[in-house]
Formats: C-alpha cells, structure tokens, sequence
C-alpha cells in the first residue's frame, strides 16, 4: 500500500512539477511583457476569477455536466445492445456495420445545427448530439469485443454442450470488457465535446454557453476558469471510468496508452 | 502398485469392451478429400495415439468424435450410441491450454460444471483432488497468467476430467511446450490416466510422445488421411521417463519413423 502510494507520487511528481513551472512562466511573461488582461490574463486573476465567481461557473457545469453523463450512459447501453445485435445478426453485421464505420468519417460537430433545427435549442439536442458523438466509438469497441474471442476457446465451449446463451454471457461478455471499458474511456470525452458545441450553437445555460458568453463580453479570465472547471470535470470523469475499469478487468492491464497515473 | 497391475492387465485382454468405433469415416471439404475410409475400434480404458505429420488430418478426426464436426459418411459411435454432437461423457484437451483469463484455477476447472448445468457444490471436492493430483492446489485461486505453460495446461486437463468423462480426447497438448515441460507432462498424463482408466485418443506428431504413452500406436498418412500403420506398445506400465534410452523403446521409436517416411515417399 505505502509503496503503491510511493510510486504513484514518483509517477506523478514529474508531470505536476511540469505544469507548476509552465504556470509559473506563463504568470512571469504577462507580467514582464505588460500582456493585457483581455488578451492573456495571468493564472493568478483566472484563479482569482474562478474562486470569486464560483457560483456562476458551477450553475453552469451542472446542467452540462448532466447532459455529458446522460448521453454517455445512452451511449455505452446503445452501444453495447447494437454491438450484440451486429455480433449475433449477420443483416446488421453485413449491412449496417459497414455503415457505421463510414459514417465515422462525418465529422459529428457539424450535425449540431441540423439538431437544433430538428429539436430546437433546448436540453434535447444537446444529449442527442452528445450520444450520437459518444455511440461510434462505443459500438465498435464493444462489437470488437464481442467477436474478437479466441476460436479455440469458442471451440472448448462447444465441447462441452455450452449453448450459444451461456457462451455469450460466460465468455463473450468478459471477453468485450476491456474493449467496452476502452470504448467508454473514448466516449465520455466525446460527450463532453458534444454537450459544449451544442451550447455553443444555441442554449441559454451551460458551460459552452458560458464560454461563449464570457467570450462575447471580453471577459477572457472567466472564459479560461469555465474552461479550466469544464477540464477538471472531464478529467475526474475519465478518473472515474479508469478506476472501474481496474477494478471490472481485473485480470490484465488497460488496452489504451492513454492511462494516466491518477 | 497391485492396482495398477490390474489396470494392465485388463487393458491387454482381447475381450475388452469396445468404447469407441469408427466405421468407414470419411471427410471431404469441397472437392478435398481430407480423411478417407478410416475405420477403428478402441477398447475401453485404452491409450491410443494417431501419430501424423502436422496437416494430415489427425486433428479433423478428433474433432469429429468431438462431435463438433460431422463426417462426410460413415459413423462414428461412442460407448454404444453413435457420435451427433458434443456430448457429456467426452473431455478435449486442446492445443493450447485455452483457460478463461478471468477466472481463476478452480473456476476455469469447474466451467465446464456450470456448462453442463451440474450442481457446482458437489463438484468443488472433486476439482481440489484434481488439482491435487496435478500439483496445482496451491493456484487453485491464481488467476491463469499467474501460471506457466505447463501448469496451464495442466489445469487444462483437470478441467476435461472434472464431470468424470469416459473418453479423454488430446490435441497435440504437449506441442506448446519445452522438451523438458514435455516429457514432464507425459509421465504425469500417465499417472494421472492410470489412476482414472479412462479412454485417451492422444492426437501427436511426436514419434517419442506416441510410443511412450500408448497402448497402440495408430499411423496416419497424408491427404486423403488413412491408417497406414498400426503398431501394439508392448512396454511394461507404469513406464518411467528412464525407458526411453532403451532398446526396447527405441525398436518402436524406428518402426514408427519407417512407418511415417514411407506415407511420404507415396
């Protein structure tokens, strides 16, 4: 225990004394090079900024916030039901994955003013345009997943009277777990992308609200602490599926590189 | 020691009960003809080997009395009813071990129960002596990345005995392993098959592995796959790993690799 802690500090000592100096010379070049405050405000006035307005910035993290983790959660189950659907129905596999997987190549942000004249400018296209961003990768991992299991072990099932039922439940399922935890880790930073465009595009709440707001007004330190609070949100969510992750894949190491020391 | 006595003897006497009969076994895959007329009769609790070069057809034929492949025509019947599907009273040994990385040593030896719908409760004793047997009750918690090879494929073999199987059917096991594990693992696939007097078809393209396991050694040749030669092991049991610097081994060990040079010469 005490020497997990000690590495994780030794993991992490190095990218938290990176950050400290980069702050520390950005706060040092606005001061020496006279950089107005609407251009580049210090760290300092952005911290000063998020610690005197925090009602403000929470009131709008919640409702984004909120949209982020519904259309992920829309996604991770839609995910995982059409994944099944293309692993066990060869219609959807032969006609619709393709499909998919091309579709990946619309860049989704783009859809965003369709939705609103589709939903209006309400909560609705928000978490539509949040699952809609977060359900690609989460489809294709899982249906990985599902279909990437040793034939051998598909075979010693068979052998022994494993029925197609208990052979999905008992050996495809734990297989897609690093593939879904995989796919999750993509998706919830997508659905974060999606819920802040949408409020870029039309909304009256919502931390892309804010920053647009804040931006609108000039108001640069309040537009880099929603941006700040927005980062900090999407990195404890990600933390959050990581330590799942580790405790539901119990049995090997996580399949992205993009793991942090958390 | 007297029991094993009577395990020899038993497997030797003629009259022993057939356990399993292949009749004219025949396998085509499109216009390939892979195995061609292959008809065999194995006694109960006998140790038989099909011994062929890799390719040859030795392991679509244990997949056909797996019952996860149908022959093209001919039968196949296994303790008095003829072979549909898989069925419960056949263990596989495969190539690699294939355990299921989640679970843990115990739990891949009892998957099969859970498979089979079988109570596990009354499984558990049994699936501890099992890994006694094979020297693992100290990983039965151990997840199987824990394990090596030979262990791995050890617990493999506890998994195939755990629902008591009469017929144990073996796909080349020992080929992923050093010579060392290797000769290991057949001594102890030994000890192992004469405490439980099972049926073991042992699929192999090692000429040792072949003549230092079996009763009868079964020839395979290649495309179409026959029988070209079928030699008796008259060594005495329990056989020692010493046995194999011996003449008396070592007479078989020639016959065999005649035996397989003359299918490629054909």
């Amino acid at each position: 225990m005490l020497a997990k802690l000690k590495t994780s500090v030794k993991n992490s000592a190095w990218p938290l004394g990176m950050t400290f100096l980069l702050l520390a010379a950005w706060e040092a070049a606005v001061r020496l090079m006279h950089i107005r405050s609407i251009v580049l405000p210090p760290p300092s006035e952005v911290v000063e900024v998020m610690v005197s307005r925090y009602d403000l910035l929470l009131d709008h993290l919640w409702p984004s916030l909120y949209l982020t983790i519904l259309g992920f959660a829309l996604s991770v189950v839609g995910g995982i039901i059409v994944a099944v659907l293309i692993t066990y129905s060869e219609i959807v596999r032969k006609g619709f994955y393709p499909m998919i997987v091309v579709s990946q190549v619309i860049p989704k942000v783009s859809i965003a003013p369709l939705f609103i004249v589709w939903f209006g400018t309400g909560t609705m296209s928000s978490l539509l345009l949040a699952f809609l961003i977060a359900f690609f990768p989460m489809t294709i991992n899982a249906a990985m997943g599902f279909q990437s299991v040793d034939e051998d072990i598909d075979k010693m099932a068979r052998t022994f009277m494993g029925s197609r039922w208990q052979i999905f439940w008992k050996i495809r399922l734990p297989n897609a777990l690093p593939y879904i935890f995989g796919g999750m880790k993509i998706s919830i930073t997508l659905a974060i992308i999606g819920v802040i465009v949408s409020e870029f595009v039309a909304s009256q709440q919502g931390i892309g609200y804010l920053i647009k707001l804040a931006g609108g007004l000039l108001d640069t330190a309040l537009m880099l602490g929603a941006i700040t609070i927005l980062s900090i949100a999407g990195l404890m969510l990600y933390g959050l599926i990581s330590v799942a992750e580790k405790r539901a894949v119990y049995w090997q190491a996580p399949i992205d590189a993009l793991e942090t020391k958390l | 020691m007297a029991s094993r006595r009577a395990v020899s003897e038993r497997d030797r006497t003629p009259a022993a009960k057939v356990a399993l009969r292949l009749a004219e076994v025949r396998k085509v895959f499109g216009t390939l003809e892979a195995i061609k007329n292959i008809s065999v009769e194995v006694a109960d609790g006998e140790f038989i080997s099909l011994l062929g070069p890799s390719g040859c057809g030795k392991s679509t034929l244990l997949m056909m009395i797996t019952g996860l492949t149908q022959p093209t025509s001919g039968e196949l019947v296994l303790a008095g009813s003829p072979i549909s599907g898989p069925r419960n009273d056949v263990g596989v040994v495969f190539q690699s071990p294939v355990l299921l990385p989640w679970r843990t040593v115990i739990d891949n030896v009892l998957f099969p129960i859970e498979l089979l719908r079988l109570p596990r409760a009354q499984y558990l004793d049994r699936a501890m002596e099992l890994l006694k047997m094979t020297k693992l009750e100290d990983f039965a918690g151990a997840l199987p990345r824990q394990l090596s090879g030979g262990m791995r494929q050890r617990a493999s073999i506890c998994r195939a005995l755990i629902h008591d199987p009469s017929t144990l059917l073996m796909d080349e096991p020992f080929s992923a392993l050093d010579a060392i594990t290797r000769d290991d693992m057949a001594v102890e696939l030994l000890r192992i098959w004469q405490a439980n007097r099972k049926t073991v078809i042992f699929v192999t393209h090692s000429i040792r592995e072949a003549a230092f396991l079996s009763d009868r050694v079964l020839v395979m040749g290649r495309r179409p796959a026959t029988i070209i030669d079928e030699v008796r092991i008259d060594l005495p049991r329990p056989r020692q790993i010493g046995m194999t610097e011996e003449e008396g081994f070592n007479k078989y060990v020639r016959h065999l690799r005649k035996s397989i040079e003359a299918s490629h010469v054909s």
